[in-house]
Formats: C-alpha cells, sequence, structure tokens
C-alpha cells in the first residue's frame, strides 16, 4: 500500500469543477461541428447530448470504482490494476493506460500544431514550436499538482470569451436550419456518436488525479457540474455552427469555429481569428499538462526507483518525438480516429468491466476470508 | 533560477527569428481584386493596394487618407481562370503582396456568366482572409473601375466597400463573402451580388446580380430590390416608392419590416410557399391631397397591392428562370419531413408562391 498524498500538495475540491472543464473542452471544441453533423444533419445536437448525458454515467462509474478503492489504499487506477491484477498484469495494463494518456496529450499538442501551422504560420516547423509548448508544460508539471490544477483554473477564465463571442454568430443564425427536427434514423444518429465522443474524452484522466482532490465527497458534485458546463458549451456550439453554416457548407470547413472567427473584424483589428488562435494555447495547455503530469506520476508509481522530475523529461521528449513523427494533416486525422476508437472502447466497455470485476474480486475476498476463518 | 530565466530568453530570442515576418511598412497590401474575363479560360486581373507609408498629405496625423503616390498602387495581368492573383503579381510588386486585408471582389459580367466555382472555392480554402469581405459584378471592366480616377481621393477599394455596406444597410440584402458562399455551398439556394457601374467619375449601385450556382443569369433591377430584401430578411432601414397614379407618388421609409413563411404540400408536385410580411414605415415624400382621412384604404392598401402583385411577379420570375436568391427551396426542406431534394429542381417551378402584405403607416411627417 502506497502512502497518503500531502495535504499540502491536494487541492479544494471547488477546483475539480475547473479541472474536468477544461480537460473536456480540448482539441475537439474547434472541429466537432462537421464531423458530428456529417452523417445527423440537423440532428447533430440530439447526438452531442446523448453523448454528453452518457459522460455522466461513466463519471458516476469512475467515481464508484474510485471509492470503493478507498478502503484499500490510493485511488486511482494504476493501484487498482496493481490490486486487482497484480504486479505483471497489473504493470502491463498500466503501461497500455499511460499510452493511451500519451496519445491524449500528443493528440492534443499536435492538433494545435496543425492549427498553427495552417491559420497562422505556415513556416512553423513541427519540432521547434513543440518544444516551446513542452517547456510551458515541464514548467507548468514542476511545480507540481497544485500548478497544473491552477492552469487549469485559469484556463477556464480565458476560454470565456472565446466562448462568448458565439453572440456575433447568432446575429446571423438560421434557426430554421435545425428543422426538421429528429429526422435522422438511429443507424445514422449513431455513426455520428463515435465523433462526438472524441470531443468529450478527457475526462476519464479523473482516475488518475482524483486522489489530490481534498474531501472527495464534496468533490463529487463539482465533477458532475464540470461535465454538465462542457457540455453545455458543445451544444451552444455545435447549434451556433448548425445554424451560421448551411448543411453542405458545414461540411466543407475543417475548422468551423474559426471560419467563423473570419467574420469577425473590428476597426483596429483585421483579424480576431489570429488572436483567437493564439488564446487558444490556454484552452489546450491544461490537457497537455494534465497528460504530461499523469504519466510521469504513473512512471514514478510503476518503477518507484525513477523520480517524477527524470519521468517528466523523458515524458516531454516523448511528445516532441511523437509529435514531429506526425508529418502532415493526414496522420493527425488517423491519429485523432485512433484515439476517438480506443477512447471509446475505453470507457464504455473497461470502465464498466473494471467496476464490475472490483466487485467480485471483493466477493471472491471475503469468501476466500471466511473459508480460512 | 538565474540560469533557468537566461536559458528561457535566449530561447526567446533566437525562435522569434524563425519565422518571416511581414511588417506593415515593407508590404503591399492588397485591398481589392478585379477579375476580367478575356475568354478561353484567361482572366485579365488587377489588384489594388494603397500604401500606408510616408503619408503625402501633412497634418493627417495618420488617421488622413493614405497617400498612394509613394508606391504601386495597382498591379494588372493576365493568367489561367483560378490562379490566385497574388501569386500570379508577386513577380511585379515593388514589394511582398499580402492577403490578409482583402476588401472586396469584383467580376465582370462574363467572368461571373462563365462562373466563380474556381474563385469561390479558393476564398473558402484560403485561411488569410476575411470572411465578411464584400464580393460584387460589375457592369463593364473591372480593370477600368480600379484603376480609374474619382471623385474621391480615398483608395477605391475602401470607396467601393463604403458604397456597398451603407447600401446594405438601406435597400440592399446583405451578399457578403459568407452569404454568398452560404447560399453556394448550401443545397437548393443560389447566391447574388450586388451589381455595380461606374458612372463618370462616381460609382453606383445598379440593382442585384442574380446566380444560378456559380454562374450568372440575370440583373434584378434597382427597383425590386427593396422587394427582394423586405422577402429575404427582416429591416429597419428601406425606402419604397409606390406609385398611385401616374404621377403621383408616395414613399415610405419602412420603420420595421418582418417576413414568415409557412409551407405546405412541400414533397407533393405544386408545393405551396405562405409568405406573410409585416411593413410598418413613415411617409417621407407625398403627393399632396393623397393623405387625407381615408389614406387608410386609398394608399396602405392600394400599397399592399401594389407590394404583392410585384413580388408575386418577382418570384414568378426566379422559377421561370430557375434561380432561387430567395432560399425558397431550404425553406421548403426546413418544413417538410424527408423532404424530396432530388425532384427540388423540378417541383421549383410549379410551386405556388403567395404573399400577403400588410401596410401600417405610422407617421405622415411634420406638417398636415
Amino acid at each position: 500500500m502506497q502512502k497518503k498524498i500531502r495535504e499540502a500538495s491536494q487541492v479544494s475540491p471547488i477546483i475539480a469543477f475547473f479541472i474536468t472543464l477544461s480537460i473536456q473542452i480540448g482539441i475537439g471544441v474547434l472541429s466537432f461541428q462537421r464531423t458530428v453533423s456529417r452523417h445527423s444533419g440537423q440532428d447533430a445536437w440530439v447526438v452531442m447530448l446523448i453523448a454528453g448525458l452518457s459522460t455522466l454515467a461513466v463519471m458516476w462509474m469512475i467515481l464508484r470504482l474510485l471509492d470503493n478503492e478507498q478502503a484499500y489504499g490510493q485511488p486511482d487506477l494504476l493501484s487498482i490494476h496493481r490490486r486487482l491484477f497484480g504486479k505483471w498484469i497489473g504493470g502491463m495494463l498500466n503501461m497500455a493506460a499511460l499510452s493511451f494518456v500519451t496519445i491524449f496529450g500528443v493528440v492534443t499538442l499536435r492538433s494545435y500544431i496543425e492549427i498553427l501551422q495552417v491559420w497562422v504560420f505556415p513556416q512553423l516547423s513541427v519540432f521547434g514550436i513543440s518544444i516551446i509548448f513542452c517547456l510551458m508544460v515541464w514548467y507548468a508539471v514542476l511545480g507540481g499538482f497544485r500548478v497544473v490544477a491552477g492552469i487549469c483554473t485559469l484556463s477556464t477564465l480565458y476560454m470565456l470569451p472565446l466562448i462568448l463571442n458565439g453572440g456575433f454568430e447568432l446575429q446571423q443564425a438560421h434557426f430554421s436550419n435545425l428543422l426538421p427536427l429528429l429526422e435522422h434514423s438511429p443507424q445514422s444518429l449513431m455513426q455520428s456518436y463515435m465523433q462526438a465522443i472524441h470531443s468529450y474524452l478527457g475526462f476519464e484522466l479523473v482516475l488518475f488525479f482524483h486522489p489530490f482532490i481534498k474531501r472527495p465527497e464534496a468533490a463529487r458534485k463539482w465533477y458532475y457540474f464540470g461535465l454538465l458546463t462542457a457540455l453545455y458549451i458543445y451544444l451552444m456550439v455545435l447549434i451556433l455552427a448548425l445554424t451560421y453554416f448551411s448543411q453542405a457548407e458545414l461540411q466543407t470547413e475543417i475548422w468551423p469555429t474559426l471560419t467563423f472567427w473570419k467574420a469577425i473584424h473590428f476597426p483596429l483589428l483585421e483579424h480576431f481569428d489570429i488572436i483567437g488562435i493564439m488564446v487558444f494555447l490556454w484552452v489546450f495547455l491544461p490537457s497537455i499538462s494534465m497528460s504530461a503530469w499523469a504519466i510521469s506520476r504513473g512512471i514514478k508509481q510503476t518503477f518507484p526507483i525513477i523520480r517524477q522530475k527524470y519521468a517528466l523529461i523523458f515524458v516531454l521528449v516523448l511528445f516532441v518525438i511523437l509529435s514531429a513523427m506526425i508529418r502532415d494533416g493526414a496522420r493527425v486525422e488517423w491519429i485523432n480516429n485512433l484515439y476517438t476508437m480506443i477512447g471509446f472502447y475505453f470507457i464504455y466497455a473497461y470502465i464498466p468491466f473494471l467496476l464490475i470485476y472490483q466487485l467480485i474480486h471483493k466477493k471472491m475476498k471475503q469468501k476466500q476470508t471466511k473459508g480460512t476463518g | 533560477m538565474k540560469v533557468k530565466t537566461a536559458g528561457a530568453l535566449i530561447i526567446l530570442v533566437f525562435l522569434s527569428g524563425c519565422l518571416p515576418t511581414s511588417v506593415i511598412d515593407d508590404i503591399l497590401m492588397v485591398e481589392a481584386e478585379g477579375y476580367d474575363y478575356i475568354g478561353d479560360g484567361k482572366v485579365l486581373g488587377t489588384a489594388t493596394m494603397p500604401n500606408y507609408v510616408e503619408s503625402g498629405n501633412q497634418g493627417g496625423q495618420g488617421a488622413g487618407l493614405p497617400s498612394t503616390a509613394a508606391m504601386m498602387s495597382s498591379v494588372s495581368g493576365v493568367t489561367y481562370d483560378s490562379k490566385s492573383l497574388i501569386d500570379k503579381f508577386q513577380s511585379k510588386g515593388q514589394r511582398p503582396l499580402r492577403l490578409g486585408k482583402v476588401r472586396i471582389m469584383i467580376f465582370n459580367k462574363r467572368m461571373a456568366r462563365h462562373g466563380l466555382k474556381k474563385e469561390l472555392d479558393f476564398r473558402n480554402r484560403d485561411p488569410e482572409t476575411g470572411r465578411d469581405m464584400q464580393l460584387a459584378v460589375v457592369d463593364g471592366s473591372t480593370n477600368k473601375l480600379l484603376t480609374a480616377q474619382y471623385q474621391t481621393t480615398i483608395p477605391v477599394s475602401r470607396y467601393l466597400t463604403d458604397m456597398i455596406d451603407q447600401n446594405q444597410e438601406q435597400n440592399y440584402p446583405k451578399s457578403n463573402l459568407h452569404q454568398v458562399l452560404y447560399s453556394y455551398y448550401g443545397n437548393y439556394m443560389d447566391p447574388f451580388m450586388p451589381m455595380i457601374r461606374k458612372e463618370g467619375m462616381h460609382l453606383e449601385m445598379r440593382g442585384i446580380a442574380l446566380f444560378r450556382n456559380d454562374k450568372y443569369v440575370m440583373t434584378l433591377p434597382e427597383k425590386n430590390v427593396f422587394l427582394f430584401k423586405m422577402l429575404f430578411e427582416k429591416f429597419n432601414q428601406g425606402v419604397y416608392d409606390y406609385q398611385y397614379s401616374p404621377g403621383k407618388h408616395v414613399v415610405i421609409r419602412n420603420v420595421y419590416s418582418t417576413v414568415s413563411y409557412k409551407v405546405r404540400n412541400g414533397n407533393g408536385a405544386e408545393p405551396e410557399i405562405f409568405a406573410k410580411v409585416r411593413l410598418m414605415g413613415d411617409v417621407r415624400q407625398s403627393a399632396p391631397h393623397l393623405l387625407k382621412k381615408d389614406y387608410h384604404t386609398k394608399v396602405e392598401k392600394g400599397m399592399e397591392r401594389d407590394i404583392e402583385e410585384r413580388a408575386f411577379k418577382m418570384v414568378e420570375m426566379f422559377q421561370k428562370k430557375r434561380i432561387d436568391p430567395l432560399r425558397l427551396g431550404d425553406l421548403v426542406r426546413s418544413y417538410t419531413r424527408q423532404f424530396d431534394g432530388a425532384s427540388w429542381d423540378e417541383r421549383y417551378p410549379h410551386a405556388h408562391f403567395h404573399c400577403s402584405v400588410h401596410v401600417n403607416i405610422m407617421e405622415m411627417g411634420v406638417s398636415q
């Protein structure tokens, strides 16, 4: 059993809200409108709503899992693996989980760099900018979990103006685009569901940072509020895009949010889009920092000899190399699809399985103790 | 700590030099592009760029008019259709040409008839330019329009956009790049742009150029533009001239106008579209003795019938030409479950359009 987390490195329950929200609003928010509505057209918002509500259910399972674990030791995924599956299988599962988190970080980082390249600096080298970005992440993670949580909190604040400028979009919205309601078949809605999940992935990192929240019972409602706020933001952004663009036009825009920003200009500020993209750095920073933090801590937990400081450097070098390996737009799309696939099975299949296995494990233990005692 | 700070500073200094820069004094910012089709897939392109350096007029203090004397102000050349003009003209540029501030693109009638498919696709793909830029069709040569001298010394790009912008606040419907792309890519609708023309030393709006997909079809004359806008969107600054009888006119400036649609039988062979317009306006100008006690029945009813009739004729003409700038097809789609889009093109000319207008004169000026 590992030692308890010191209170000095824990954060108060309300921060759970900011962390969940800022991780939820990830790279998907710029591009999900097109992919989600590809098969379901004007009914895409229904898919987004259902997928968002399903994250609440998954969150319930995750919290249940972690609460059950509280009795045995540290409530996080890696300790659960260790306890339930033993040192070797558990260790392997830990590696698999950490690879998934790595993909999460790399996807976010690389997709943001792609946007920078396409929209602002065509000559930007992936290698150079990912090093700069990773230096920022290094600074954040080195400060420990509290700094990462602080970045999440700030990110929520900086995100507000970017989300609120939807008001400009509202002036030119054609709400009749949403009609007729519910025209699409369940099959086409299901096809869009996968894409919706891509945007919502990220909250499963709760499995890693939960022990760092003080008074977990009080934090529970903040997790749910965070998820609900993310759901609300996604729904709002999606409905604005559906009403601002005509359906066939939306399918030609890879980043509908940014394309919409091209239409905003002020007397002294011709290109709002460029400012917006730069501020969006703050929206992606928490996701990347949190994943770097989770992986480096995971490495420390699995191999206690390695200090988190050194593990972090390894992780960031890995981030840079992987980002540089994803050379063009097509590969960015490929890794995004891979990430969605893995994430989909992780939250809808693996987490329920883990919860059930945990219960069975407990029952078996009880029987054993009864048998021997 | 000191080492870390120094390291961060060094990285900042060295990495900031890695990318090419565009300092405003060292570039030419293109503000308007013109396309003249000269046949056989060839285009005569023109680009104008006011420059902001070395302001010529004294006391302008930066807020004055930019001088166009210090550097070249326009460039033109022949290229193939759909070529990026900027790339083509780079070899003629005194300084690097940059595209970030293009405010207007104009096409001559022949170019528009040839089709703007490639230009629109190019604009939609291009991350550099704004989405609220104006597009317009020119009756005449765009090259002459962009390089001519006008009464104003303001650059022609600004003159053009100012004129179009202020007209779109009033009688003209909004038709910036966003609106055009919306209709061009969207199903069951067609784009439109303002039609402009050079008249001596000034420019003027000459109605609306209507398109089928990306190809110019016809011009909606100036006198019908109000009706078009009335059916297209709600607005509050239009001016409508009603001819009561020959030589007797009543002009209202509308305070508010709204339109709502209903659709019946959207999948049938002859769909029915009902437009209901509410117009509230002030009388600005009137033939004497028209606004007597029974003006309500005489003027308002007469005006209603006049608008209804002309709107009906206008839509009938659209149907005959098989163009849909009012986005009626999209409207029918939104009102119809499992809309049969494949056959819409055949059914559109047979659709019945009903327009009912309610005019409400609010005030009649300061004299009685």
